[in-house]
């Protein structure tokens, strides 16, 4: 059986020049946003506390909690907002085509019986309004020509609804059921959010122009502005009200986060900077929340920034994570252990369980990364040139890359692990052997190579071929001699891994097998491991020589022992949404799996 | 006996052994083989009654085709014991194409002459006829 215990979950995914919008639930400390197809809710207190729904069919944009905590409606880019509850495994109670194009924004009302939805709507309408639980509409929203980025519901009574979109204007509608009252064209570049204070005595709207506006709450007269003294240097992406009403904290592309204080003439003024990051592209600040104490931003790299709004000055929480698939996992044997993760945006991440996130590795070259290999001190990566990277870790850090040139791009990658220096790389009819940064040889094997293994003394590589036929090699110096074909695969072969006592090795192809080999006999020692309906995209043996994980396009890793039939083995369903592509034992009770969803899952495993 | 679409013939003692495993319990499972050179179905192996799911799986070659009958055991949830009589269809993909083109196409006429088959079941691989299998199909 196999049990979930810690998840590290991806980050919002981002968009330059556009902002995102994440909310929370203030009585229980959590937030929602959105990455891919699903929707997380994590915890403000609690990191590593991460719940995931996935049941969007297309990519989530935004996801609200009601105002009694018991819901949550989540929108996505088909125009569809999904209702369901937060408890009780997220149970779906409706789902509505609101608008026939991207949802922007959507909001409840303060009783949590009518919803507001706005954002694209092709032509048609950009806004809608509709009851919670009938999706009856109510309300006419017409105003608008184009996209509305951002709506929002007065908290308070009398119910209005505020829009704002990339045609510069800001509309007002009352009811319900609500009908155009008047709009206001102050802005000149996209209105990018509008928000109410909790009070519902005044609403903001902050544009690509660099203002923020500030307007009645009830008749929708302008009042003031946020001053212009130490104002937004970039595009202000999204805006949050404190709890009290009396301040506003907006994020902007300047890479700063303000906190201005409002005073009761509408007026705002600059009560405290905040600049979380370095000064890269990256830290372009697109989203943030003020709940109860904490101040969250987000970084267009992803990263969330958690201050204490009681003090300011105190260094933020960082949570940060992966927002692309992570293509690879390692293991550094050390304590406490920590992982590698690897995304093919180029990003390396390490992680300590129990902890989580506890870095990423600066790489001076941001590169995309297709395979990944780590041993002790040294990372090895290749990605869609010809070039292989070998960057030795002095401590937490990525030291100076050396760069090989292989001349072809490389497949695959293994290290010799008892004899770092050795690598061999896999491209597209052979093999590299590499010595360092120098590269010994480029063997030509004749057939389509897809994936290779290198013996841990370096003396017996294995190269699998697109044909799915095992080719056993002993390493010479630079040459490599041809000990045995094995052909029982009846698929391209896509990964080959030794045994850490290297007694035995396992090789898995794209047909779904998975077959156990004895190394000395080169005999088949398990097989009939079937069970996967997709392809195998990763292998990984526990530390000590018992079980063999695969992982697999299908969303499932399975667990088998090597000393009992295939059929009992220990199977995870949906580890990670959209296909696991790396997996790895950190001890001989867990694996650690990761996958399309950008998320990276630590699993225990108790044998049956 | 009559001759089938494919030619093939079925011999008396298939339909006798299978009798026996319905009506009298003889029998766990009947592995039934083509013989190309007298064209007809022949019982290939016969099952105790004490043998298991492992054993009756272990007589299924890896690269042949075969038909079988399996009688299976099981507990409902509402503590009746009952049981089921599976017919397997076993095609395994790394079997000769002109196999399974035999055996697939008498099947029909094969199934026809077993009366009393509550399941039918193909497999292709070891995988297709697990014990989880049979569970979720004998419902």
């Amino acid at each position: 059986m196999a049990k979930l215990i810690e998840t590290y979950a991806c980050i919002p995914s981002t968009e330059r020049g556009r902002g995102i919008l994440i909310s929370g639930n203030p009585k229980t400390n959590s937030f929602l946003y959105c990455n891919g197809r699903s929707v997380i809710i994590r915890y403000l207190d609690r990191p590593l506390d991460v719940e995931v729904y996935a049941e969007h069919a297309y990519q989530t944009t935004v996801a609200r909690f009601s105002p009694n905590g018991e819901w949550i409606a989540s929108a996505d880019v088909s125009g569809t907002v999904r209702i369901w509850g937060t408890h009780n495994g997220f149970v779906l109670k409706n789902e509505f085509r609101v608008l026939s194009g991207r949802i922007d924004d959507l909001q409840w009302s303060d009783d949590g019986m009518r919803i507001v939805a706005s954002g694209d709507g092709k032509g048609k309408s950009f806004i809608r309004a509709f009851m919670w639980d009938s999706g009856s509409n109510v309300g006419e929203f017409d105003g608008h020509s184009r996209r509305v980025l951002s709506c929002a519901f007065k908290p308070t009574r009398p119910f209005r609804i505020v829009s704002c979109g990339e045609d510069f204007l800001v509309n007002f509608y009352e009811g319900p059921p609500f009908k155009f009252k008047q709009s206001h064209r102050d802005h000149s570049n996209f209105v990018n959010c509008v928000r109410f204070s909790p009070d519902g005595t005044k609403f903001i709207t902050v544009s690509s122009d660099k203002r923020g506006l500030l307007y009645d709450g009830k008749t929708a007269e302008k009042k003031g502005e946020l001053s212009s003294e130490d104002c937004h240097k970039g595009s202000i992406y999204a805006v949050s009200w404190s709890p009290d009403s009396k301040q506003v904290l907006t994020v902007s592309a300047d890479k700063t986060a303000k906190i201005w204080t409002i005073s009761e003439n509408f007026n705002g003024t600059v009560a405290k900077t905040l600049c979380p990051g370095s000064d890269g592209v990256e830290d372009m600040l697109v989203g943030c929340l003020w709940q109860n104490d904490y101040v969250v931003t987000v970084s267009l790299g992803g990263t969330i920034y958690v201050y204490s709004a009681s003090d300011l000055d105190k260094e933020p929480m960082i949570m940060c994570g992966h927002m692309k698939n992570v293509n690879s996992l390692a293991v550094l044997k050390s304590s406490p252990e920590i992982i590698l993760s690897s995304s093919y945006d180029g990003l390396i991440f390490r992680w300590t369980r129990g902890f989580g996130y506890s870095g990423k590795l600066e790489r001076k070259d941001k590169n995309q990364i297709k395979c990944l290999a780590v041993v002790d001190e040294e990372i090895m990566s290749s990605g869609f040139d010809n070039k292989i990277w070998r960057i030795p870790l002095s401590g937490d850090q990525c030291a100076e890359a050396n760069i090989v040139d292989i001349g072809n791009q490389p497949k695959d990658l293994s290290f010799a692990l008892n004899d770092r220096d050795l690598a061999l790389i896999a491209i597209e009819t052979g093999v590299v052997l590499l010595r360092g940064t120098q590269v010994l040889s480029t063997v030509d094997l004749g057939f389509t190579v897809s994936a290779c293994v290198i013996a841990p003394d370096g003396t017996e590589a294995i190269v699998g071929g697109q044909d799915g036929k095992l080719h056993i090699y002993s390493v010479n110096g630079d040459s490599l001699k041809n000990e045995a074909v094995l052909e029982k695969h009846r698929g391209e072969i896509t990964v080959i891994r030794y045994s850490p006592d290297v007694s035995m090795f396992a090789s898995a192809d794209a047909n779904r097998e998975a077959v156990v080999w004895d190394r000395v006999t080169r005999e088949v020692k398990l097989k009939n491991m079937l069970y996967h309906t997709a392809r195998i995209n990763s292998l990984a043996w526990s530390p000590d020589n018992t079980m063999v994980a695969t992982g697999s396009l299908d969303t499932c890793v399975i667990v088998y022992e090597v000393s009992k039939p295939a059929s009992s083995r220990t199977t995870i369903k949906g580890a990670n949404l959209g296909g696991v592509y790396a997996v790895a034992f950190v001890d001989d009770n867990t694996v650690v799996s990761s996958g399309e969803d950008a998320c990276i899952r630590f699993w225990q495993i108790t044998p049956r | 006996m009559a001759n089938a679409a494919s030619g093939m013939a079925v011999h008396d003692e298939c339909k006798l052994k299978f009798l026996e495993l319905k009506a009298k319990r003889t029998y766990r499972y009947v592995v039934f083989k083509i013989e190309e050179k007298q064209k007809e179905v022949i019982v290939e192996k016969l099952g105790d009654p004490t043998e298991t799911h492992e054993d009756f799986a272990a007589c299924l070659p890896a690269n042949e085709c075969r038909y079988a009958v399996f009688d299976y055991d099981f507990v409902t949830e509402e503590n009746c014991q009952k049981s089921r009589i599976f017919f397997i269809a076993w095609s395994p993909d790394t079997a000769r194409v002109r196999s399974k083109m035999i055996y697939a196409s008498s099947k029909d006429r094969f199934k026809r002459e077993l009366d009393g088959i509550q399941v039918e079941l193909q497999a292709t691989d070891p995988t297709e006829m697990d014990l989880e299998v049979f569970k979720s199909r004998a419902n």
